[in-house]
């Protein structure tokens, strides 16, 4: 390579360079900063002052455990339903080409409107899936289960709308996989006379981990991550019951205008996220990739 | 294949039944899963066709007593949503544009020259995943104010420009690397510039590569709440946050909310299902290695 060529090169990843510095570099070095200044002008050096006392919040502490606890159960039935689903679109009935089809439509809806919807079909005036339960003779009335207003059932409902949203995604990536599993491994099974749950079990499974891994990873990011389908939901009430960080540290800026507070709070936030996937990665991610 | 026909030999006509029975029970189960996942946009679209009291009625009903457009054209009356999705539309297709082009770029650049910059860089742009969107808004919100770019669509265009091109380098990587390096050197031999190569050789021929990986750009920031929530108010709101305000100003006025869902959300659903063959590829990319 010509010192002109390493010259080009530059140009060509240079425009884009400059694009994440000015967003992403620059903005997370204020981050940082900010994090140790007041909220308000003019912006004295503070020390630790917003970590410790966002350490020491119920607020937080709560958004965290709310966060984990959302995590765990989202993602736990998503990747459940979607294998399961994933299972049966793979035996390749005939149709299941069109449902799958049917069923991947929904995956580009915004989570916006995804908790706009289930708002919608939660509420305990006239939210129609009360009013199912009631006919089905599950629930006395059809305003017995506040699915919003209930701190009880505030976090689950966020839950049920983000599963809704993206067990189509854990059903495709692992359709995908399992169909990337070569099938003479099924036939000799068969063979040594393996019954259908023995080849899941030893076969299925086993091969689709590192799919399993990386769809799992991305989808506990995304989910700690989210924000918009709780804003729109409940924003966080009531009482703190649904909140997660992003909506607390949401709070803070745009409502409190607490700068230096908020940045404390997304600089711990994200040094828990850091190390949560090196963990993970880690500790299930390498010999998967060693093996392969 | 040879075992399949034994086995059909020794399997006879019974077998035979008995597959055809699990698979009508496959079909079953997996229809009882869809109507289930499909209900809730359907019960969403067929709720922005009814009178509007109907929206809100206390015993729901799945169909509308007559079809009515009543919840559109309040949405008309009651928001600018028509310039709601000016906004959005611009916006997003400004962002894709540029970040289409810019991504790309790098991404070419990183696959044909390796340099440990080059390879910094990349580390970078994947670890950008790992951060919450919300850190990088807190910062942005004084930088935007600061620079006078609160409330316009260039200050969005260039925040979606720049979330969307780590995604965009890391779609192209894929791609570029699978395409042979003999395809630009014999370009060069030709009298090719390297920028030359790029744009006259190399991008035309990844143009489903592009297509696929600008449909995701442009879905990312259509589909964005956060920062059209903290960086706009009446200039260059977006479609998200219009449609968000119904909850809080229009608390039990639902009809034209979901009048405004519908419209935002159909045609992107329609979109994504008849591009579904690139979309699978481009969502099965990061997770499912061939």
């Amino acid at each position: 390579m010509t010192t002109k060529d390493r010259r080009l090169s530059i140009v060509f990843f240079l425009p884009a360079a400059v694009f994440m510095i000015l967003f992403f570099v620059y903005p997370m070095f204020l981050l940082f900063k900010n994090s140790f200044l007041e909220d308000d002008q003019p912006y004295g050096f503070v020390g630790f002052e917003h970590y410790g006392s966002a350490l020491t919040s119920q607020t937080f502490y709560r958004s965290l455990l709310n966060t984990v606890e959302f995590v765990i159960g989202a993602v736990t039935v998503e990747l459940l339903l979607g294998m399961v689903l994933a299972l049966l679109l793979s035996t390749g009935f005939k149709g299941s080409n069109y449902i799958r089809t049917l069923l991947l439509s929904p995956l580009m809806i915004s989570p916006l409107v995804a908790g706009l919807i289930w708002k919608f079909m939660l509420n305990d005036q006239f939210g129609i899936l009360n009013s199912f339960l009631y006919k089905l003779g599950f629930i006395s009335t059809p305003q017995s289960i506040p699915w919003l207003s209930d701190s009880k059932y505030a976090l689950l409902s966020c839950m049920i709308a983000d599963i809704w949203l993206t067990t189509p995604f854990m059903m495709l990536v692992l359709l995908a996989g399992i169909q990337g599993i070569p099938e003479s491994l099924y036939e000799a099974a068969r063979i040594d006379g393996a019954n259908k749950a023995q080849s899941f079990w030893h076969i299925t499974l086993p091969s689709l981990k590192p799919v399993i891994l990386v769809a799992v990873a991305i989808r506990m990011i995304d989910a700690a991550r989210s924000f918009d389908i709780i804003w729109v939901m409940t924003q966080g009430g009531p009482n703190n019951a649904s909140s997660l960080v992003s909506t607390v540290i949401y709070k803070a800026i745009a409502r409190y205008n607490q700068e230096g507070y908020s940045s404390a709070m997304a600089v711990i936030f994200m040094i828990i996220l850091l190390g949560i996937c090196s963990f993970f990665l880690k500790h299930f991610w390498s010999p998967a990739k060693k093996a392969a | 294949m040879i075992a399949n026909s034994i086995k059909q030999k020794h399997g006879g006509p019974l077998r035979r039944q008995k597959i055809r029975l699990s698979q009508f029970i496959y079909l079953i189960v997996t229809c009882g899963f869809l109507c289930l996942f499909l209900f809730p946009y359907l019960y969403l679209m067929l709720s922005s066709f009814k009178p509007p009291r109907e929206v809100i009625s206390s015993t729901p009903a799945l169909f509308p007593s007559q079809f009515t457009m009543d919840n559109y054209l309040a949405m008309f009356t009651h928001l600018s949503i028509g310039k709601y999705f000016g906004n959005s539309l611009v916006t997003a297709a400004f962002a894709t544009l540029l970040s289409v082009l810019l991504g790309s770029m790098a991404s070419y650049g990183l696959t044909r020259f390796s340099s440990k910059l080059g390879n910094l860089f990349l580390v970078f742009t994947l670890g950008v995943r790992l951060i919450p969107l919300i850190s990088v808004a807190i910062p942005l919100y004084r930088i935007i104010g600061e620079v006078g770019l609160m409330d316009t669509k260039l200050a969005l265009t260039l925040i979606y420009t720049s979330i969307n091109i780590p995604f965009v380098i890391w779609m192209m990587l894929g791609f570029f690397d699978s395409l042979p390096k003999e395809l630009d050197e014999s370009a060069r031999v030709d009298g090719c510039g390297m920028l030359g190569a790029f744009i006259r050789i190399i991008l035309p021929i990844s143009l489903p590569g592009l297509a696929t990986t600008a449909i995701f750009s442009f879905m990312l920031s259509w589909n964005d709440f956060l920062f059209g929530l903290l960086f706009t108010s009446t200039a260059a709101k977006t479609v998200p946050v219009g449609i968000s305000e119904f909850l809080t100003a229009y608390n039990l006025d639902l009809g034209p909310m979901t009048a405004a869902a519908t419209l935002f959300s159909l045609p992107v659903m329609l979109f994504s299902f008849f591009m579904q063959n690139y979309i699978v590829r481009g969502m099965t990319m990061g997770a499912v290695k061939e």
